[in-house]
C-alpha cells in the first residue's frame, strides 16, 4: 500500500513536474526544437512536412494494430533504456545494451531449441525469460571486469563488444542454431509453439509490455526506496566520497552493470518469444542505442523513461509507414532522433533525476 | 611472402584509423572526448566519395571529406563546450546522426564508381627489400600520414601551440590566466580532430576500398578513440596501435586466401577483440599519462 501510494505520488510529481516558471520550455523544448529542426530538414530534402506529420500520425491511430505497433516496440526500449538508466545512477555509461540484448536473445533460442523443446509453457516461459536475463548479464560481465580489474572505461568496452557480440550472432545463425530445413537463410529453427509468448486481440501486443513495466517499477523502487539504492546513488553523485563512506564502490559497479545487462537480455528474450520467433543475425538491431537515448531523453529516470521509450516507439514505427508514403527510407528517423538527443543535450538538465 | 602480404596490408587498412586516432588525440589533449569521431569518419568516407565523383579529382574529395568529418565534429564541439553537454552522451549522439544522415544522402551513390587515389610506387625507396613493399606502395594519402605524426608530436611536445593545447586539456584555469581563452582552444582542437577523421573515412572510400556502403566506417571510429588510450595520447604510438588494427585486419583476408578453415565471423571479430586485449594490456598503469581534464569524463564526475 504504502508503495502504491508513493509510486502514485512520484508519477503525479512527474507529469506536473514542468509548472514551475520556466518549466514548461524545459519539458517541451526537447520535443519542439527537434520537430522544426525536423521540419527544416523535410524542407530541405523537398517532402510536404504536413503531409509526412499527418502521414506518421495516422499511421499509428487509424487502428488496433497500428496502437499495438507502438506497444510493440516500447517493450524492447523500456528495458533497454533500464539498462542504460540503473548504470547511469551509478555514475556508469553503459551504450551496450546492443550486444546484451542479442546475448540475451541468443541464450534464449539456444535454451527453447536444446532444452526446452517439448517442456510445457507454464514453466518454459518463465525459464526462457531466465535464460535470456542470463545471457544479457554474461555478455555484461566482460564489460563489468574489464571496469573493476582493467580500469577500462565501460563506454568505449561496451561499445566495441556490440561489434562483437552481432558477429557472434552471425556465426551462431549461419551454424550452430541454424535450421537445417531454411535452404540456407541465416536463421535459427522457429521458437516452440509452446514457449511463444500469445498476442492480444488482433494485435502483436503480449505480456511482454507488463513485464517491462513491472521491471522499471521495480528499478525505481530499487533506487529510490532502498538502502542500496542510496547507495548506488552516492556513488554517482561522487564515487570518491562513497569509498571514504566504506561503499564497497568496484563490487557495487560490477552489479549494477551486470543487472543492466541482464535487464537488457530479458529484452531479447521478450523480442525473440514475443515478435521474432527466429534468431537472425538482426534480431533486435538498434534496440539498444534506441534505449539508450529513451534513457537520457528522461534523465535516466525509471519511471520518466516510460514515457520516452513509447515516443521513441512511436517514431519507430511511423518511420516505416513514412517510407512506404513519402519515399524517405527509414534511415531519415535516425535524423530525427539526432536532433531529439542534441536539443535534450543542449538545453541542459534541470536537475539530476 | 605472408608477412610481407599482410604488414602491407597493416598499413593499408590501418590509415584510416590512424587519421581517426590522430584527431581524437589533438582532441583529448584539449580534454575532450569525442566519440562522434565514428561519425566523422563516416561523414568524411562519404563526402570524400561524393567530392570525388563530382569533380573527377580525388585530392578535392578527400579535402571536402576533411570538412565533412569537421562539420559534424562542429556539432560536438557546441554541445560539450558551449552547453557544457555529458562529453559521451553527445559524442554518441554525433555518432547516430553521422551515420544516420551519410546513410540518407549516400542512397543515390552506393551504385556510383570513381576513380579513388592510385597507389603511387615511389622511386627508390619502393625498391628497398622488405620495407619498400610494406610502406612505398601506397596511395597518396598513406603518404600524408606518414608526414603527418611526426609533424604532430612535434607541434604537441615542441611549440607554443602546443603547450597550449596540453594544458588546457590538463587545467584550464592556467591558460585562461594567460590571457587565452581555452574554450577556442579546444573547439580548434576538436574541429581539427574532426577534419583527420574525415580524411580518415576519405581514404577508406576512395582508397581502400573505392566504394560507398552506408556504415561502412563498421566502428573504426570507436577503435581510433579506444587506440587513443592505448597510445598514451603520443602521435608515434598511436601509428603503432593503429597498424596493430590494421594487421588484424589483412590477416583476415590473408587468412581466407590460404584457405584456412575458420568461420569469417570470428575473422572479423578479431581487430575489435585485439583492440579490447591491447587496452586491457597497457590499461592499469596508464591513468597517471592521462590529461587530467579528461580523467573526469572517464571517471564519471564529468557529468553535467
Amino acid at each position: 500500500m504504502k508503495i502504491a501510494h508513493s509510486l502514485n505520488r512520484e508519477l503525479l510529481s512527474t507529469l506536473f513536474a514542468g509548472r514551475t516558471k520556466s518549466g514548461w520550455w524545459n519539458n517541451l523544448g526537447p520535443l519542439l526544437i527537434p520537430l522544426l529542426l525536423f521540419t527544416i530538414f523535410l524542407l530541405v530534402v523537398g517532402v510536404n512536412p504536413l503531409e509526412a506529420y499527418v502521414i506518421m500520425f495516422q499511421s499509428v491511430t487509424m487502428d488496433f494494430y497500428g496502437i499495438g505497433e507502438v506497444f510493440v516496440k516500447a517493450t524492447p526500449f523500456i528495458l533497454t533504456a533500464l539498462a542504460a538508466a540503473l548504470p547511469a545512477k551509478a555514475g556508469l555509461i553503459n551504450v551496450g545494451g546492443e550486444g546484451q540484448l542479442a546475448f540475451g536473445a541468443l541464450f534464449t533460442a539456444w535454451v527453447a531449441l536444446f532444452y526446452l523443446s517439448s517442456a510445457p509453457g507454464w514453466i518454459g516461459i518463465p525459464l526462457i525469460l531466465l535464460a535470456g536475463a542470463l545471457g544479457g548479464a554474461v555478455w555484461a560481465c566482460i564489460t563489468a571486469f574489464l571496469k573493476v580489474r582493467g580500469n577500462m572505461n565501460e563506454t568505449i568496452t561496451s561499445l566495441l563488444l556490440n561489434y562483437v557480440a552481432i558477429f557472434f550472432l552471425g556465426y551462431v545463425t549461419h551454424g550452430a542454431l541454424k535450421d537445417p530445413a531454411s535452404f540456407n537463410w541465416p536463421f535459427s529453427p522457429p521458437m516452440p509453439d509452446q514457449l511463444r509468448l500469445v498476442p492480444f486481440l488482433d494485435t502483436r501486443v503480449t505480456v511482454g509490455i507488463l513485464i517491462s513495466l513491472a521491471a522499471a517499477v521495480f528499478v525505481w523502487y530499487l533506487v529510490d526506496r532502498t538502502r542500496l539504492g542510496y547507495r548506488i546513488k552516492v556513488i554517482g553523485g561522487n564515487a570518491e566520497a562513497a569509498r571514504q563512506a566504506g561503499i564497497p564502490v568496484k563490487r557495487m559497479h560490477f552489479w549494477v552493470l551486470i543487472g543492466a545487462g541482464s535487464l537488457a537480455g530479458l529484452a531479447g528474450a521478450i523480442e525473440l518469444a514475443g515478435v521474432e520467433e527466429r534468431l537472425r543475425e538482426t534480431t533486435g538491431m538498434g534496440y539498444g542505442y534506441l534505449g539508450f537515448l529513451a534513457s537520457w531523453m528522461a534523465w535516466n529516470h525509471p519511471l520518466r523513461l516510460i514515457g520516452t521509450a513509447f515516443v521513441i516507439g512511436f517514431i519507430t514505427v511511423t518511420g516505416s509507414s513514412l517510407e512506404i508514403n513519402t519515399g524517405l527510407p527509414s534511415s531519415s528517423v535516425k535524423i530525427l532522433m539526432a536532433f531529439v538527443l542534441f536539443s535534450i543535450l543542449a538545453l541542459g538538465r534541470r536537475k539530476s533525476a | 611472402m605472408i608477412i610481407v602480404d599482410v604488414l602491407t596490408g597493416s598499413v593499408r587498412a590501418g590509415t584510416s584509423v590512424l587519421y581517426a586516432s590522430l584527431g581524437e588525440l589533438i582532441a583529448e589533449r584539449a580534454g575532450i572526448v569525442n566519440l562522434g569521431t565514428e561519425g566523422s569518419m563516416v561523414a568524411g568516407a562519404l563526402g570524400a566519395f561524393a567530392g570525388t565523383a563530382i569533380t573527377g579529382n580525388a585530392w578535392l574529395g578527400a579535402l571536402f571529406g576533411g570538412i565533412c568529418g569537421s562539420a559534424i565534429a562542429l556539432i560536438h564541439a557546441f554541445l560539450v563546450i558551449s552547453r557544457n553537454a555529458n562529453q559521451l552522451a553527445s559524442g554518441l549522439a554525433v555518432m547516430f546522426f553521422g551515420v544516420g544522415i551519410t546513410a540518407f544522402f549516400g542512397r543515390s551513390l552506393v551504385t556510383e564508381q570513381i576513380k579513388g587515389l592510385e597507389p603511387i610506387h615511389i622511386p627508390l625507396l619502393s625498391d628497398i627489400p622488405w620495407i619498400g613493399r610494406i610502406l612505398f606502395y601506397h596511395d597518396g594519402l598513406t603518404y600524408v600520414s606518414y608526414l603527418v605524426v611526426p609533424l604532430l608530436w612535434f607541434v604537441i611536445f615542441k611549440t607554443k601551440w602546443g603547450v597550449m593545447l596540453r594544458a588546457t586539456g590538463e587545467k584550464d584555469e592556467v591558460v585562461f590566466a594567460y590571457g587565452v581563452n581555452p574554450k577556442l582552444v579546444k573547439y580548434a582542437a576538436v574541429l581539427a580532430g574532426g577534419f583527420l577523421a574525415g580524411l580518415g573515412g576519405a581514404q577508406l572510400s576512395i582508397a581502400f576500398t573505392n566504394t560507398w556502403v552506408e556504415n561502412m566506417t563498421m566502428g573504426r571510429g570507436i577503435i581510433a578513440v579506444a587506440l587513443v588510450i592505448f597510445s598514451a595520447w603520443n602521435p608515434v604510438r598511436a601509428m603503432y596501435g593503429a597498424y596493430l588494427y590494421g594487421g588484424a585486419q589483412s590477416l583476415q583476408l590473408v587468412v581466407q586466401q590460404q584457405g584456412i578453415a575458420i568461420s569469417p565471423y570470428f575473422l572479423l571479430m578479431t581487430p575489435y577483440v585485439l583492440t579490447l586485449v591491447a587496452l586491457y594490456w597497457v590499461g592499469k598503469n596508464q591513468r597517471s599519462m592521462m590529461p587530467e581534464g579528461l580523467s573526469k569524463v572517464f571517471s564519471g564526475a564529468g557529468r553535467s
